[in-house]
């Protein structure tokens, strides 16, 4: 299916963004572009509040002994840069926003199974917010966002507020997975067989199994332990006969597979980027489909190692050393064949495809200090050091957040209908690039050095690279702050942009840009997968 | 509602009521998935402490009265009788008898939570509390605190679904009474009906784990 | 096309004595498991005893209640799905308590035993009863 003239006439009327008019009628919306919209702007209040809190403990670093703050106010500070990044941003936000905003039209849905129950999310979303915001106010968290016991149930800071928020947005993360596996079953258009499926689709189908099956378990385990620190009793008091550790087990059940909820609607838009910016469709589809399925689906069976160090039994984390190593299986499927789809590709070097480098490059390298870590003899080294903090940063913000800018970036003509400064899109992609590598690659040699995490203060030969990392914050929070001026400039001035400025045979771009309030004035037809940028026939004999 | 006024039911995202019809239903029992795995946990608790504390549970479920629990059973399982009959008369036009058999289904509910409301009446009265409230000075060992602890846990969350799903049963009577069910849609019964069947389910379990140590 | 199942009229077909049915059955299991809780029984019996009555009956109200039997794969599918993932958690939660170092279990009597073998540790000053 290739970009039709009615489109162009369809330009003309008006979009999902004018259809109607006034607050009431976005408060009110069905409309998966809209919601997907609220979204944005919701998750990126979440990401700069977030990231407020990330430039405070890299400020408090700066100097071995206070800087700016003292331990408690710290213990708050990394408790809620934590809580407000995974909760409010990490998890929902690619599935929220392009989630939403793409899978119908990927499809050829009108919208998504319930659009009432998605409408629902947002205010689940904003009470979720609210609870955390409330909360701050309150003091905050000082457990971490982890909230191991028996701290979270005997600290004195007021914790059910963020307890009661992760319960609630949580809720909200559910119904999105619900409704996504509802309408990926039920909503295709005719011709639109699973392995037609864009591999967007894929990753968000296997991103919302995780979320249905595995967000209760947190939901539940975080009322538990609110009540216990409110109501006084509990299943994890040691001196009612409980144990703490259960308390780990139940959270990092959820927590475990929430990193892959993080990361797969991450490797969603990558798998479209890829395709677009090397104009070639994806090497392997078969293996990457299934790789998403096979990630969720072992993702399940890894979460005792984060207990190595708990009192776990060596049998038990024995096991799930070894289970850990096989999830790398599938992420390295993946890094094969999108190298292999740019291989003899087209290469259009903008933005998103800078961003798609980082990301890989910053995957690979995370990836593989995970499975470093997932060796219970090293582990036991580098837990609780910050070897695992520059880990897990290197996947959620070299590779999440950058597959986010990536997505922002590509889908930005096709949300908006405008246009943005590539030059300065560059300079910011660049910015962000090299200050993230400053602000964590030091973090893995801190880590390996010794230094513990969640320390407000530290012995002095420490201090150079904190020093280096905060320099490097500095830069990628620039970087952030350059994208948000140049987007915001391309929404109130920006050139009207071209209906598929990329040349992308993603499904997507079937439809205006920006899109009408009705997605399909006809429901569409499939007769072949997305980014053919070859005719079958060129395929057949270029094998 | 004339029969006319069925079609509008149909909203304009799905192409056709089947579909949408199929649609609602999958929905339904993946929230119900999400369920299971909410209760799951608690599930958790009670397997590593029953596992831990084995004798001091068989000695602590002694002190919960089995007959209770037993009728208890007896309610919930008939209560899913009834609902499943009320789909089953919603299914062939009959409003009023759907409404009936929902309104019965919601009084074996009430039956349920007042006989668990003289349960648990007894137990604070004899310092059988979760916790640091528990004061029962017949049972002091290690885990007995801890095994009232997962009971009231486990059957306040059962009884929180059992009162969300009376009020849901009740909302469909009136609905079924007003006529507005019929062959062609009866989604919302069937739905509330899914519902009603998981509470029943879960008390399946909670029964002999909790009464039958 | 995204297809719906033909279910909704097979169901139609059928009377309402499969429900009756199925209700004699859950109320024969209940009964049995309340007898063979009565029965002197070996420790792991019991449990297993009882799950497996409970799994009976949890099943013919999946199958027939919610008539899980007449409709399609993606239900089945997110049912099996979710009880083999709560069986997981629930199962390597249970080996890991069952294989740690013993003391690293909350304790289990009011003073520690001796675990067969093990050197027993010295008794802190002022420690208070387990409970």
């Amino acid at each position: 299916m290739s970009p039709s003239p009615a489109s162009d006439a369809a330009a003309s009327a008006p979009s999902y963004l004018t259809a109607d008019r006034g607050m009431g009628s976005w408060l009110t919306t069905r409309d998966h572009k809209r919601i997907g919209v609220m979204f944005l702007v919701l998750t990126l209040t979440a990401f700069a509040l977030g990231g407020l809190f990330a430039m405070l403990i890299r400020l408090e670093l700066l100097t071995p002994g206070p800087t700016i703050m003292d331990a408690m106010t710290y213990n708050r500070m990394f408790s809620l840069h934590g809580i407000v990044m995974i909760f409010l941003f990490m998890i929902p936000a690619i599935p929220t926003v392009f989630g939403n905003f793409f899978l119908p039209l990927m499809i050829g849905a009108q919208d998504v199974a319930f659009p009432r129950l998605n409408l629902a999310t947002v205010y689940m979303y904003c009470l979720g917010l609210g609870l955390a915001v409330y909360g701050m106010i309150q003091g905050g968290s000082d457990t971490g966002w982890t909230f191991y016991t028996p701290y979270s149930t005997t600290t004195t800071a007021v914790v059910w507020p963020v307890l009661l928020a992760g319960f609630v947005l949580g809720m909200s993360s559910i119904f999105t997975g619900i409704n996504f596996i509802v309408t990926i079953h039920t909503l295709r258009a005719p011709g639109l067989t699973w392995m037609r499926l864009p591999i967007f689709v894929w990753s968000m189908y296997a991103t919302s199994v995780i979320q249905v099956l595995a967000t209760p378990v947190l939901g539940m385990t975080l009322l538990l332990v609110a009540v216990e620190n409110v109501f006084g009793f509990g299943i994890f008091d040691a001196a009612r006969g409980g144990d703490p550790v259960l308390f780990q087990h139940l959270f990092w059940f959820y927590s475990h597979p929430a990193v892959y909820i993080m990361i797969l609607p991450a490797m969603a838009v990558m798998s479209e980027v890829v395709q677009a910016f090397s104009r070639k469709n994806m090497f392997g589809y078969k293996a990457v489909a299934m790789s998403s399925l096979g990630i969720a689906f072992v993702g399940f069976f890894v979460w005792g190692h984060h207990l190595f160090t708990s009192g776990q039994s060596t049998f038990a984390s024995g096991i799930f050393g070894v289970l850990t190593m096989f999830v790398g299986i599938f992420t390295a499927i993946k890094v094969f064949n999108w190298t292999a789809t740019m291989y003899q590709g087209s290469i259009n070097f903008s933005a998103p495809f800078v961003y798609f480098l980082g990301f890989l490059f910053f995957l690979v390298f995370g990836g593989m200090t995970g499975i470093a870590l997932a060796t219970v003899s090293l582990d036991v080294h580098w837990q609780d050091t910050y070897f695992v903090v520059a880990h897990f940063h290197f996947i959620m913000v070299g590779s999440t957040i950058m597959a986010f800018l990536a997505a922002l970036h590509y889908w930005w003509p096709k949300m908006f209908g405008k246009t943005y400064s590539e030059r300065w899109a560059l300079v910011a992609a660049v910015m962000v690039i090299l200050g993230f590598i400053f602000t964590f690659v030091p973090l893995f040699l801190l880590g390996n050095m010794g230094m513990p995490r969640r320390y407000y203060s530290y012995p002095e030969r420490f201090w150079p690279l904190n020093v280096a990392a905060t320099a490097g914050a500095s830069v990628l929070a620039m970087g952030l702050v350059v994208v948000l001026i140049y987007l915001v400039v391309s929404l109130v001035w920006g050139r009207r942009s071209a209906p598929n400025p990329w040349g992308s045979r993603g499904f997507e771009w079937n439809t205006p840009s920006p899109p009408g309030k009705e997605n399909f004035p006809e429901t569409p037809t499939f007769t072949h997968g997305p980014h053919e940028y070859q005719t079958p026939d060129e395929v057949k004999h270029a094998a | 509602m004339p029969p006319e006024g069925q079609a509008t039911f149909l909203q304009h995202h799905f192409p056709d009521a089947p579909t949408q019809e199929h649609a609602a239903r999958l929905g339904m029992w993946l929230f119900l998935a999400t369920e299971v795995l909410l209760f799951t946990a608690l599930f958790t608790g009670y397997a590593l402490y029953r596992y831990l504390f084995s004798e001091t549970f068989h000695a602590a479920s002694k002190y919960i009265e089995t007959s209770v629990g037993l009728t208890n059973t007896v309610v919930l399982i008939t209560s899913s009788l009834t609902v499943a009959l009320a789909l089953h008369a919603a299914r062939q036009g009959q409003g009023r008898r759907a409404a009936a058999l929902l309104a019965a289904t919601l009084a074996f509910g009430g039956v349920f939570m007042v006989l668990k409301g003289f349960e648990y009446h007894h137990h604070f009265v004899t310092g059988q509390l979760p916790g640091r409230f528990y004061a029962f000075a017949e049972l002091a060992a290690p885990g007995a605190a801890m095994f009232f602890t997962i009971y009231f846990l486990m059957t306040g969350l059962h009884g929180l679904h059992v009162l969300i799903g009376m009020g849901v049963l009740g909302w469909l009577a009136g609905r079924a009474w007003r006529g507005d069910f019929s062959p062609a849609y009866h989604t919302p019964v069937e739905l509330g009906g899914l519902y009603w069947h998981l509470v029943d389910l879960i008390w399946i379990f909670l029964f002999p784990l909790l009464y039958l140590i | 096309m995204a297809h719906a199942t033909e279910s909704a009229h097979r169901g139609k077909a059928h009377g309402a004595g499969r429900y009756v049915a199925v209700w004699v059955a859950l109320l024969v299991l209940t009964a049995l498991t309340y007898a063979v809780r009565r029965y002197d029984m070996q420790e792991p019996w019991h449990l297993v005893s009882a799950l497996l009555i409970a799994v009976t009956k949890a099943t013919l109200v999946a199958l027939v209640f919610m008539h899980l039997w007449d409709h399609g794969g993606a239900t089945r599918l997110a049912v099996l799905t979710s009880v083999a993932f709560a069986a997981l958690l629930i199962g390597l939660v249970l080996v890991d308590n069952a294989t740690r170092f013993p003391y690293a279990n909350p304790p289990r009597a009011a003073s520690y035993q001796d675990p067969a073998g093990a050197p027993r540790p010295p008794a802190p000053a002022g420690r208070a009863p387990a409970h």
